[in-house]
């Protein structure tokens, strides 16, 4: 017997009765199988403590884990409102562990990392672990250190996606539910294991552009100088204005153009969004940005956007091999989601035609994603990105 | 020897350095075309970044007016299905109330509201409020009580007021801002043609909606929509009041003419059940005067002198005459009173017609009337054979009455709608128009010399007129003083069941 999934939407105007209809779509799918987790995702409208317990009041035994975002992806259709919620029945040779840590902005991003990490392999002993999938609240201004400290404590031996808020004051804050309540500045997540089959595929479809520079200054996310320059001028060249201009024009620079860190043997830059342009002229991204990188600004387009989901459905899809695709797990950034506008169903159909119509889609718009990168000399090490679309397909 | 090899030395030393000197310049001559390479491609790589600087450029315009026109796009659907939705009702009160939060969200915008002007009093007062608590309710109803004349400078301008191209916040935009607990707004006249007009303001605060023109505009319609929605309100409500005051009017004239009705049937009743009661009661001493005055003039009782006899004819006679009378008024009154049931069965009209006119066939010789009866190929009539034959006595002997000597009377039955028309017409002196209408009155009779020298009851047209009625048919007269008359009515025909 392998793993059983439901994954239901609710759009209605009232969230209790949106509630009720996800759920019963979900039961329905789910057929004569327990549901040994159940996984909620919504937008904010749809985000209520209340709304999370009358999931929990209706599945007493099961574990639930709920995470927001801009919208959120079922097999439906993607929604700008609505609750999206799947129950996953897993073999008895499958297991799982959930954990949390609060406080992580206080504490040092390593140490809340393995404290994760910690919990999240409790009881994982001997247990081949699969796959890990983290979600944070929390403005993590030591990123690079908190995953690192995560995946020092569980290893890097299997791929770690997610979804996380990062520096951004752009954008909303994300809100996760875990044990029976609302978690604030606070990561969490699970760790899949025994016998999970799945394919991963991560992908953003953005283009350097430009010619490439040099980070000759820079702390954490924060970069002062690039080409020995303050950084805010690479912005204010292409963009022709002043520091004025670029933060009246800061959602749509964000968006649109972000910069690309040159990663050697990778296929793709890793994405770093402009979150902030401060008064001394250095620039504020989403994720850190190494002093000595190579960096390019990137340029991306609907048609782009959609042959990189096409392209990680298709590597997904490949690492999965011969199996067919249960459910499709999908974590696609909100940039990618105002760059599609209203092409933004094409991305779905694109998963669709990828996995077929038997595979039950779930997912959600987030402002930053968590993926490993793809090159062998990156040894499974997990990044933050931005501007990414990250696919994991559960075999059956 | 020694200096030899101190030549040779000097002079390879000189070679060596000639070659040197010659490596070095090409090495030279190889730096500085790298550096003129190194140059060129610093050259092309500003080149192309200043090339990709004009891509960005172009490409950021191009996602502004995509965004915009997005958002207009989403904003005009939007639009369509709010229009659509408050044109469906025609309750003024209703209108605001059809404006939902999720309408003004997919509009762009988080908050709005809207306000009536009511000139006499020069106040505002609140219609719709979506996006407020109720203390923020109170506080716009507060701000635009203090800014109400700047307010209605907006509905009498005509023109939208907004916070868009106000680079610095003057007071009143950022005591509006304030009231609309939020960052951008649009205030935009609600001017319906008749009623009161007023204003809807809608505002937000997202940082992903700056607002422009487009926004103005699309806010415009949507106070236009809401404008023309209440007119429509406010012209249905009107035609309603107007059609309901109608309608109690007319209810009130039926009720009358009820009344009216019910009083004159009663009267009717009343006449008809007096009528039949007198009749009754005439039919007893008449039947003894008759008696008794035929058993004078039978001489049983001895020999009468001729002027004696002479008074008792006349008695006999003028009894006969009452008896007719009262014989008529009976049967008008047990018609009317639909104690008469009509016995139907298939009747020919020809033969009937006949029958009568054999009957009275001693007058229309006497007047050298030509006579004539045409029923060709017509079916037979579902009607009381003897009531119908009473029917055409009394109108072929009013003809005849009526008909000077070698005049012409003619019967005629042919197809009608339904059943069969026959008419009877005769080349008598005809009757005046005025007079047509009340012929079929009881006791009416035609004012003219003929009338005036022959007796007559006024009830035969009345008696002809109910029978035909009771048969559920009609009758009406045509006629032109000189011309002759021709009454005509209609009677059912029989069908063959078979």
């Amino acid at each position: 017997m392998g793993i059983s999934v439901g994954i239901g939407i609710g759009t209605l105007k009232d969230p209790y009765q949106a509630v009720q209809a996800a759920l019963k779509q979900a039961k329905a799918k789910l057929g004569p199988a327990q549901a040994s987790l159940a996984i909620a995702f919504s937008t904010e409208k749809f985000f209520h403590l209340h709304l999370f317990k009358t999931i929990s009041s209706f599945l007493p035994e099961t574990p639930l884990l709920g995470y927001s975002g801009t919208a959120v992806y079922a097999t439906e259709g993607i929604f700008s409102d609505g609750i999206a919620i799947m129950l996953l029945g897993l073999p008895e040779n499958a297991y799982f562990n959930l954990g949390y840590v609060e406080e992580i902005n206080a504490a040092s991003g390593g140490a809340c990392g393995e404290e994760l990490g910690a919990r999240l392999i409790y009881g994982f002993k001997n247990i081949r672990r699969d796959l890990g999938i983290i979600f944070s609240d929390g403005i993590l201004r030591k990123a690079d250190e908190f995953l690192r400290g995560l995946q020092q404590r569980i290893g890097l031996s299997f791929p770690l996606i997610g979804a996380c808020a990062l520096d951004n004051p752009q954008a909303a804050k994300p809100s996760i539910y875990y044990g029976q309540r609302l978690l604030n500045n606070a990561a969490c997540g699970l760790v899949l294991g025994g016998k999970i089959s799945f394919g991963l595929g991560s992908s953003h479809g953005w283009k350097p552009l430009g010619k490439p520079r040099q980070i000759t200054r820079s702390l954490g996310n924060i970069v002062y100088e690039i080409d020995g320059e303050p950084a805010s001028r690479v912005y204010e060249g292409y963009f022709s204005c002043g520091i004025d201009k670029l933060r009246q024009d800061l959602q749509t620079i964000s968006v649109f153009y972000p910069i690309g860190i040159h990663l050697t043997a990778e296929k793709e830059y890793l994405l770093r969004n402009l979150a902030a342009v401060q008064d001394d002229g250095s620039l504020l991204f989403q994720g850190n940005v190494l002093q000595q990188s190579q960096i390019r600004l990137m340029i991306g387009t609907k048609e782009s956007c959609l042959e990189a989901i096409r392209n990680a459905a298709e590597t997904a899809k490949r690492g999965l091999g011969s199996r067919g695709a249960k459910f499709v797990l999908v974590f696609d950034s909100v940039s990618r989601y105002m760059l599609l506008g209203r092409s933004r169903q094409a991305a779905l159909q694109a998963l669709r035609d990828a996995f077929g119509p038997q595979a039950q889609i779930f997912g959600l718009c987030t402002y930053a994603e968590i993926a490993p990168l793809t090159a062998l000399g990156n040894k499974g090490r997990a990044y933050f990105h931005n501007q990414t679309a990250t696919i994991a397909a559960i075999g059956e | 020897m020694r200096v030899d090899i101190l030549m040779l030395a000097a002079a390879g030393g000189f070679l060596a350095v000639i070659i040197l000197s010659v490596v070095l310049a090409l090495k030279m001559e190889r730096i500085k075309e790298l550096g003129n390479l190194v140059s060129r491609l610093k050259d092309s790589l500003n080149e192309m970044d200043e090339q990709a600087k004009l891509i960005v450029r172009t490409d950021m315009e191009l996602n502004k007016t995509q965004e915009q026109l997005d958002k207009k796009v989403v904003g005009l659907y939007a639009l369509q299905r709010l229009s659509r939705s408050i044109s469906t009702t025609l309750d003024e009160q209703q209108t605001f109330k059809m404006i939902e939060a999720s309408n003004i969200e997919e509009l762009g915008f988080e908050k709005a509201c809207a306000f009536f002007w009511d000139e006499g009093a020069r106040e505002f007062s609140l219609q719709m409020a979506i996006g407020y608590e109720e203390d923020g309710a109170q506080g716009l109803a507060s701000f635009v009580a203090q800014e109400k004349e700047r307010l209605a400078q907006v509905i009498s301008s005509q023109n939208a007021l907004s916070c868009l191209g106000a680079k610095i916040k003057d007071r009143f935009t950022a005591e509006a801002s304030r009231a609309l607990q939020a960052d951008s707004f649009i205030i935009s006249p609600i001017l319906p043609k008749d009623g009161k007009k007023g204003f809807l303001a809608v505002a937000t605060s997202s940082r992903n909606a700056l607002l422009n023109e487009g926004d103005e505009e699309l806010v415009a319609i949507l106070a236009n929509q809401i404008g023309q929605a209440l007119e429509n309100a406010r012209l249905f409500e009107n035609t309603w009041r107007a059609q309901q005051g109608l309608e109690k009017k007319v209810d009130e004239r039926t009720r009358e003419l009820k009344t009216a009705l019910e009083e004159v049937e009663q009267l009717s009743k009343r006449k008809t059940d007096f009528i039949s009661s007198v009749s009754h009661e005439l039919r007893t001493p008449l039947t003894s005067i008759k008696g008794y005055s035929s058993i004078l003039l039978a001489g049983t009782l001895g020999e009468i002198p001729p002027a004696v006899r002479e008074r008792l004819e006349k008695i006999n006679s003028h009894s006969d005459e009452l008896t007719r009378m009262v014989n008529d008024l009976l049967d008008i009154a047990r018609i009317e009173s639909g104690k008469v049931v009509m016995h139907k069965v298939p009747v020919s009209l020809k033969e009937t017609a006949e029958k009568a006119a054999d009957l009275l066939s001693m007058q229309i010789k006497a007047k050298n009337i030509e006579f004539s009866c045409a029923a060709a190929g017509i079916a037979e009539a579902f009607a009381d054979r003897g009531q119908i034959e009473r029917v055409f006595i009394n109108l072929l002997s009013n003809a005849v009455k009526f008909t000077p000597a070698k005049g012409k009377i003619a019967v005629r039955a042919t197809a009608a709608a339904g059943g069969i028309q026959v008419d009877v017409s005769d080349t008598g002196c005809g009757i005046p128009e005025e007079a047509q209408a009340r012929l079929f009155e009881e006791f009416y009779r035609v004012d003219n010399p003929i009338n005036e020298g022959v007796k007559g009851t006024g009830l035969g047209l009345a008696l002809v007129k109910r029978i035909i009625e009771a048969h559920e048919g009609k009758i009406w007269v045509k006629s032109k003083p000189g011309s002759g008359t021709t009454f005509s009515f209609t009677l059912p025909r029989f069908s063959n069941p078979a």
